[in-house]
């Protein structure tokens, strides 16, 4: 297949990529900390490259609940957010993962006020991890664009038919202009195909209710309900992912494994830190330190078994989150895959950190440090401050 | 032997919970009011604005298209109707004019014979309702 090399920022990437899907409705409110990819979108469509109806609402929380509307009336739908926007969605975000509603989500991760900051950190969406929606961490344009195209197909999949949200990092990724390999609309339009709601609210020839009350004797099971869905997403994400490889030729999986097979020290993260890394790892590999990096691409449905089967063998682990609990112990990623870890029956030493809150930079000398401690000092089961002046 | 109940369990629910539609029929809601509406049929004008405006599906339209009576088992005394109801707002308007101190609104049915005698919605107690309009 012919493809197009452009230089692309991430921004423009989930951009081109929601062009190129054409989702039916669009709907946005795109104030500060959103980025460009609403303002680019807008331009293809009153350039008339899309057909998509492009609707501006009064604020985030209209948005998502113009988008479930939208879905609800078997629409494919699309919408973008940051930070404080997504938190803005935060209630409906609930109601259309009940729903089923296959929305898709171009986000960028920028951290949470307060303080008030716009830079990377993965606050935002990490406070929407329990909201039921599918979350996938790119690490790059290129991530970002692929995976946005993925998402459609494994959103609206029979047996998942749930939201989901594709992130990319503020700033480092989102306005930094990379590589971009393009595929042609026509094989996009071929792979993300025809969209075939479950439900239509428009159908006046069956008219159904949508969103109806359930209380205490039936909540439970809508719940397990989801549940299950979610379930599903580990199996239908794989095959998705092996019929993208076959068409566009590359392969995604739920975590990347760089070099984890011999490593004895392993760092888990998510999103760009991890091509930081990957550089770090190929340092101290020449100086004899078996380093390998596990990114966690796909962080809900939580991929607990692949993780354990990539670092079940190292010596030691270092995790780093790039957001905060708050409650005294390690941040999310750190606590999930110790439990992980600890429904595989498997104990090894693990260092968390939380670094990069708010955009700090992070550096290939902070992380082949972070190995270096994994090696020579002793672990503490406190979580501990990366970069932080003290 | 005891036969198992026929319950749905998780696996018998709709994606996304979705249900056959009108289920509120069967769930009557009237009880919820505090203020009941009175329709004074000779003052209306059968503008529908009360119609119109109701938040639920309280209020019937005839088989000619005209203003019927209340549907008390849905209504639920939010009063918007009588806000809404021009004829209502005209007598206020009128009582209003003519004492200009008088501080009345479409929620004083009971305590302004102008208005209770001109006004095409009255909003009056429960108690009112039952003994002098005979709504139960
Ligand atoms: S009181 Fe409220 S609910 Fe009842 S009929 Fe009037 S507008 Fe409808
Ligand atoms: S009751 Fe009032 S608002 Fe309703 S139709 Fe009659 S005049 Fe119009």
């Amino acid at each position: 297949m012919e493809k197009t090399i452009v230089a692309r920022t991430g921004n423009e990437a989930m951009a081109e990529a929601m062009r190129q899907i054409n989702p039916d409705v669009c709907a946005a409110y795109p104030i500060t900390p959103a980025t460009e990819i609403m303002q680019i979108f807008s331009s293809f469509v009153n350039d008339g490259l899309v057909k998509t109806n492009l609707i501006t609402v009064e604020s985030e929380h209209s948005a998502i609940s113009a988008c479930m509307g939208s879905a609800a009336s078997g629409a494919r739908t699309m919408t973008a957010t940051s930070s404080q926007g997504l938190a803005l969605m935060h209630e409906i975000l609930y109601i259309a993962s009940a729903l089923r509603l296959p929305i898709v989500l171009a986000e960028v991760n920028r951290a949470l006020s307060g303080p008030i900051n716009i830079h990377c950190d993965h606050s935002d969406t990490m406070g929407e991890r329990d909201a039921g929606w599918i979350q996938i961490y790119a690490e790059n344009s290129q991530e970002a664009y692929d995976l946005l195209i993925n998402a459609v197909r494994i959103a609206e999949h029979r047996d998942v038919s749930l939201p989901i949200m594709v992130s990319t990092d503020g700033f480092i990724i989102s306005h930094e202009m990379e590589r971009l390999e393009m595929y042609p609309d026509s094989e996009i339009q071929k792979f993300i195909g025809e969209y075939k709601p479950n439900y239509n609210l428009l159908n006046i020839d069956n008219p159904i209710t949508v969103g109806s009350l359930v209380l205490t004797d039936y909540y439970l099971e809508h719940k397990r309900v989801q549940h299950e869905a979610m379930k599903n997403a580990m199996k239908v994400i794989p095959e998705i992912f092996a019929e993208f490889k076959k068409v566009f030729g590359r392969q995604y999986d739920f975590v990347e494994n760089y070099k984890c097979d011999d490593a004895d020290y392993i760092l888990i993260c998510l999103g760009s830190t991890a091509g930081t890394s990957k550089v770090a790892v190929e340092e101290l590999r020449q100086e004899g330190i078996k380093a390998g990096l596990l990114k966690i691409r796909v962080f809900r449905p939580f991929p607990a078994e692949e993780i354990v089967k990539y670092i079940s063998k190292a010596k030691a682990i270092a995790i780093l989150d790039r957001s905060e609990s708050l409650s005294t112990q390690a941040g999310p990623v750190a606590t999930e895959v110790k439990a992980a870890l600890y429904d595989a029956g498997k104990i090894i030493p693990m260092q968390s950190y939380v670094y990069g809150l708010g955009g700090r930079e992070i550096y290939v000398d902070q992380i082949k440090d972070v190995y270096r401690k994994l090696k020579n000092t002793k672990i503490s089961e406190q979580v501990k401050y990366l970069g932080v002046k003290e | 032997m005891t036969k198992k109940p026929d319950i749905k369990t998780w696996k018998d629910l709709n994606v996304g919970g979705i249900i056959e539609s009108g289920t509120s029929e069967h769930f009557k809601t009237g009880d919820w009011r505090v203020k009941v509406p009175v329709w004074q049929s000779q003052n209306c004008i059968q503008c529908m604005t009360c119609w119109a405006f109701c938040p639920d599906n309280a209020i019937k339209v005839t088989d000619e298209g005209k203003r019927g009576n209340y549907d008390y088992n849905f209504c639920k005394g939010c009063g918007i109707c009588a806000e809404e109801c021009p004829v209502s707002k005209k007598v206020i308007n009128e009582i209003k004019k003519a004492a200009p101190n008088a501080n009345i609104t479409s929620w004083d049915a009971e305590t302004n014979q102008t208005f209770k005698e001109k006004a095409s919605i009255l909003m009056v107690s429960i108690k009112d309702a039952k003994e002098k309009y005979n709504i139960k």
